[in-house]
């Protein structure tokens, strides 16, 4: 060490100690920051001094810059657990966990190490399961994992390999060593969460990050999309993410990878096998996809010859695979080495296969179908972990999950000590293992939790790429014993230090190898289908809104009752559309504007319309920017705020014209972000065609000869088009130039001919239309409606011409949806019309 | 003993269908030490787009077919004809005692279609259950030869249970038909299973047809007209898989002819498809078997 260097660490040194001062490490426990002798280890030091030169104000700020970034893109996960089915927000530990170049570099290559025998393993058990015969491995071992997938035994996966994704959830003991404590094969969740953690880090502390040299993640994501790429025989580019959908834990994450890497974002339905290769149904057609990361687990991917009663999987899709028709990563089946029995057998099948013990240690397993072993488990019950051999729940055991020996009743054990002599081979013991602690931020100072590490792999042409860095668990506890880790509740993001500088990495490709693309991609049915139900319901939300503020302000105004004939026909618009409580008769306006505006129990109610929106969103996020997505968020929050106890019409236009701010913003961020692709035509259609109902309505009811007084005011108000009639007309409201100008005037975005125009120009542009073949029904309808409009004029309305148009367009609705959206599916998006 | 068997499977839609894909499990193969398959013919009407054949992990005859223009009706008709030459029980007292075969069925090291390990765990369809295990214990001492003690099970579970068709359905779990003591063959077939692998003995589930005509003098079997079910018990390494026919407290012998074996029904169902269509269906089976003249 030069002189220099020693000035600055010692610098270094007392900057940091306001920072850690009061920092004790808990006992017999190895900290992260801390040595033994309560000294910040050294690749600690340059991180700590950079903190507390910053000051506790400003790391306060830069932490809740941090915070806000997270809430702002959204991120979250689901908790199935919890009573409304929420999503929880994601809670990031400021703290990043700190890794050293040499000690990383020694972990990556153990799990290496591991990630190509855990290979041979599969290569073994779905080929000729020479382990099995050979005496290295039981049969039951693995016969009793719900992974083994019969069907897969003897098919070679395409590309030739089973694991392309690999994680490993791993701990440091007391002595220092990494422990691998659980491996995950089957479709591993984190990588997206743990980019969003760098992206938020790094936001929060850009300068110290800068200059700590830290390792970038990007290219890991590159590699494994190259690799992908390498399998897409077929040409197409096309590569999918198949998610079990919007209900998963980690939905967020697919859409968010899905984004990052490029990839179509799939469910099951979307997907069909012909032949033997897969498709996936888009809005031009069947297209071919020949490669799909998969984040569904392998028994629900195909009902045929699967799980029976998965409604999530493909029908054929084994049979695709094994005709080689499809490449997964990973393979199907490679779930079976998650099954803790195996870890009992790795150590002796490693010596076997590779000639030497594995490099990194995992935690010390005893499977109870060996009678030693058995007797060993109950002798040291004490002192172990008992946990299911499989991941199946335990009869007779609490929880069915893991247990600590130690906590058992005096029941308990009975009923464990029958398990064992009846069904051994269902139970392991696993030794505790003592987890080291990590600095976390508790607003005031630093404390030491325990924590669990993934770390991510992926098989690339020229061996396995490690992430530098990973998705790092916090317990809330103190106690460092693993088996209280399994519901980290805080996640913090990893630094890896290099040893030298670091080249910067992005995912977005270098200018030689970017192909020119303008054709709008591929556009699924199901995303068309929601992007046009998205449309409708924010529009109609759009309506609700305006009539609720319209109901009101004639109040406020003009001191009209409830049953004045004005209020009325407001409230029978809203009533058709089963906006309106049925248990709420002879009610003032402003309780019925209160009602639409926040009845949660009334189907066509506000609330109900926009969590409506946001589910028909949700499936599609990652169609949307984060922007555009935030929008529906506020919108569903603001809607869900409570009313005071007795509002005033001031509160209920208040509360409208916020929601109506909202929708504004995501209109506007939905046109300028989406570009004009396909998708973002389904939208436009979607919202057209409800406005162009939603008009035709208002101009009928309060356009009709004879309706009482202030109704051409309410049109022009709930019609949006005040200001534009009055730029217009310096005279009152007369009822010839109001229709005119609702229905018939093509520059006015509100009138049901521009409404028209705009359907017809998308409708011409869709994928799949052929330009020499004669139109089809729907773009016929559409110039039929066109024709119509331009032939009347604003005295010509009659009731019958209301009610032909809105035939028209309903017809339209249902054109365009059985031909482009997926047949018969989604009866849940409907909306009620009333008449 | 030599057979005709034909099976028919019709479908009736209310609204026609357009895309059907199904695996059927429908296809008789040879089993060493019971049956030979001498002939085997499937029709599928309407035409089948794709159809291919081949075998399924546990070696049963496997068919996936596709068919992709609009039908109101499908039927699926298969005739096989076999000769059925079943090994003799053995002597109950000879077989492994129930301790030995529990040690062995951990110990093996086969993972082969027929291997005991595949039988010796939960499955889809029969998840280990506490009760039916606690009351399977009474017949399954230790020390006692374990095909002594399957046969009294076999018997326990035709005497106590009801034969009662419409009492359960192809989803009703081992635990709802011994609540309810009484079913179908499935479900008797897999609440033995159910018991023997709670107590850790491997335990699988038989598809397959009786012979429809009983000989002169001899009741008609129950579950003739049908497809039937029954269970085998793993009897340790020298003695394997031996079949016991509990809805008619019988070994399986001359008069079973074997379809498919799995863990459970969900493994040999005849017929598992997904069907693109917005109406229901109504399903026909029927099961003619009957022994060739002249042997």
């Amino acid at each position: 060490m030069s002189g220099a260097e020693q000035r600055s660490e010692v610098f270094e040194r007392a900057a940091a100690e306001s920072l850690i001062g009061g920092y004790r490490t808990l006992p017999a426990t190895r900290d992260e920051m801390m040595d033994a002798d309560g000294q910040p280890r050294r690749h600690w030091q340059p991180f700590l001094a950079a903190l507390a030169e910053l000051g506790p104000e400003e790391l306060r700020r830069r932490f809740s810059a941090a915070d806000r970034y997270l809430r702002d893109s959204g991120v979250f996960y689901r908790v199935y657990d919890d009573a409304g089915g929420g999503e929880r927000p994601w809670s990031l530990s400021h703290m990043p966990l700190i890794i050293g170049n040499s000690d990383w570099e020694a972990l990556s290559a153990g799990l290496i190490e591991r990630a190509e025998l855990l290979e041979e393993v599969l290569q073994d058990l779905y080929g000729d399961a020479h382990l099995v015969a050979d005496g290295d491995l039981p049969a039951a071992a693995v016969a009793g994992s719900p992974e083994f997938l019969r069907p897969l035994v003897g098919v070679r996966p395409e590309g030739g390999r089973f694991l392309r994704v690999y994680a490993a959830d791993v701990g440091r003991g007391p002595d220092g060593r990494w422990w691998v404590l659980a491996d995950r094969t089957q479709a591993p969740s984190g990588a997206g969460y743990a980019l969003e953690n760098r992206l938020a880090s790094t936001r929060a502390l850009p300068d110290v990050s800068r200059n700590l040299n830290m390792k970038r993640v990007a290219a890991f994501f590159q590699a494994l999309r190259t690799s992908l790429m390498k399998l897409d025989r077929s040409g197409e580019g096309r590569i999918g993410l198949l998610t079990p959908g919007p209900l998963n834990e980690t939905y967020f994450e697919h859409a968010l990878l899905a984004r990052y890497l490029g990839f179509l974002l799939v469910e099951g339905e979307d997907l069909t096998v012909r032949g033997d290769t897969l498709h996936v149904r888009t809005v031009a057609g069947l297209r071919r996809i020949d490669v799909l990361l998969r984040r569904l687990d392998s028994d629900f991917a195909d009902p045929l010859e699967l799980n029976a009663g998965s409604r999530l999987g493909v029908p054929g899709l084994v049979q695709s695979v094994r005709m080689g028709g499809v490449a997964m990563a990973n393979a199907l089946g490679t779930g079976i080495i998650e099954a803790p029995a195996l870890l009992a057998f790795l150590p002796r099948i490693a010596t076997r296969l590779t000639g030497r013990p594995l490099s990194l240690p995992h935690v010390a397993t005893w499977w109870c179908g060996q009678p030693a072993e058995r007797a060993q488990v109950m002798e040291h019950l004490d002192e172990l972990v008992i946990s299911s051999a499989f991941g199946r729940a335990l009869p007779g055991l609490p929880d069915g999950g893991s247990v600590l020996g130690a906590d058992l009743t005096q029941a308990d054990r009975r009923r464990l000590s029958t398990l064992l002599a009846r069904r051994g081979a269902d139970v392991v013991g696993q030794d505790i293992a003592r987890l080291s602690t990590t600095p976390v931020w508790t607003g005031e100072k630093l404390t030491p939790r325990p924590f669990m590490l993934r770390v991510f792999l992926t098989a690339t042409e020229k061996g396995w790429s490690v992430m530098p860095g990973g998705f790092c668990r916090i317990s809330s506890a103190a106690d460092a014993r693993a088996v209280s880790m399994q519901k980290g509740d805080r996640s913090a993001d990893v630094w890896v230090l290099a040893d030298g500088e670091v080249a910067d990495t992005t995912l977005l490709p270098s200018p030689d190898n970017v192909k020119v693309r303008r054709s709008s991609g591929t556009l699924p049915s199901r995303a068309a289908d929601n992007l046009f139900w998205l449309g409708r319901y924010v529009e109609r939300a759009e309506a609700t809104l305006r009539l609720s503020r319209v109901l009101v302000g004639r109040l406020a105004e003009s001191g009209d009752t409830g049953t004045s004939p004005l209020v009325s026909r407001l409230l029978g618009l809203l009533g058709a559309w089963g906006a309106m409580p049925r248990d709420l008769a002879r009610a003032t306006p402003t309780r019925y504007a209160v009602a639409v505006l926040t009845r949660r129990d009334v189907p066509g109610a506000l609330p109900q319309l926009v969590q409506a929106a946001r589910s028909a969103a949700s499936v599609i996020r990652d169609r949307f920017s984060p922007d555009a997505w935030r929008a529906l968020v506020d919108l569903e929050t603001c809607v869900s705020q409570p009313v005071p106890a007795a509002p005033s019409e001031a509160d209920v236009a208040e509360r409208a014209d916020a929601a109506l701010r909202i929708i504004a913003a995501f209109s506007g961020l939905a046109s300028e972000n989406m570009n004009r692709l396909t998708g973002w035509r389904f939208l436009e259609i979607g919202r057209r065609t409800e406005r162009a109902i939603g008009t035709l309505r208002f101009a009928r009811t309060f356009g009709e000869i004879g309706a009482p007084q202030g109704s051409l005011d309410a049109l022009l108000q709930v019609a949006d088009s005040l200001i534009t009639y009055r730029t217009r007309y310096v005279m009152m409201e007369a009822r010839g130039p109001v229709l005119d100008l609702v229905l018939l005037d093509p520059d006015n975005p509100r009138s049901v001919a521009f409404q028209v125009h705009r359907m017809a120009n998308h409708l011409k542009v869709l994928p799949g239309r052929d330009q020499d073949a004669p139109p089809p029904l729907w773009e016929r309808i559409v110039a039929r409606m066109q024709a119509e409009l331009a032939a009347s004029t604003a005295e010509s309305f009659e009731p019958q011409w209301f009610d032909a148009m809105e035939k028209m367009l309903m017809q339209l609705s249902d054109e365009v949806s059985s031909h482009y959206f997926l047949q018969g599916h989604s009866p849940e998006m409907t909306l009620t019309f009333g008449m | 003993m030599l057979y005709d068997i034909r099976q028919t499977t019709t479908y009736s839609y209310q609204v026609p269908v357009r895309v059907v894909r199904q695996v059927l499990r429908m296809t008789p193969v040879d089993r060493f030490g019971h049956q030979h398959v001498i002939a085997h013919i499937l029709d599928v009407d309407p035409e089948p787009a794709e159809l291919e054949q081949g075998t399924d992990f546990f070696g049963n005859g496997l068919t996936w077919l596709t068919i992709d223009q609009p039908h109101g009706h499908l039927s699926i008709t298969t005739r096989s004809r076999v000769d059925v030459t079943s090994t003799p029980l053995p002597d109950p007292a000879t077989t492994p005692l129930v301790d030995e075969v529990r040690a062995a069925a951990l110990e093996e090291m086969d993972l082969g279609p027929d291997a005991a390990a595949h039988g010796l765990f939960p499955s889809r369809a029969v998840p280990i259950d506490n009760e039916i295990t606690d009351w399977t214990a009474t017949s399954f001492r230790g020390d006692r030869p374990v095909l002594e003690a399957a046969l009294e099970l076999m018997h326990r579970v035709h005497d106590e249970f009801t034969y009662e068709p419409g009492a359960t359905i192809v989803t009703t779990s081992p635990h709802e038909a011994f609540a309810a003591k009484a079913g179908v063959c499935q479900d008797f077939a897999q609440v033995m299973i159910a018991g023997l692998r709670g107590l850790g003995l491997p335990a699988r589930y038989v598809s397959g047809y009786l012979r429809t005509i009983p000989p002169e003098g001899q009741p008609r079997l129950e579950g003739a007209d049908a497809t039937h079910a029954w269970a085998e018990v793993w009897c340790g390494p020298a003695f394997g898989w031996i079949g016991l026919d509990p809805t008619n407290a019988i070994p399986a012998g001359d008069d079973h002819i074997i379809l498919a074996v799995g863990r459970d029904y969900a493994d040999v169902s005849p017929v598992d498809g997904v069907i693109v269509s917005s109406g229901d269906h109504i399903l026909a089976v029927g099961v003619d078997v009957v022994p060739v003249q002249g042997r």
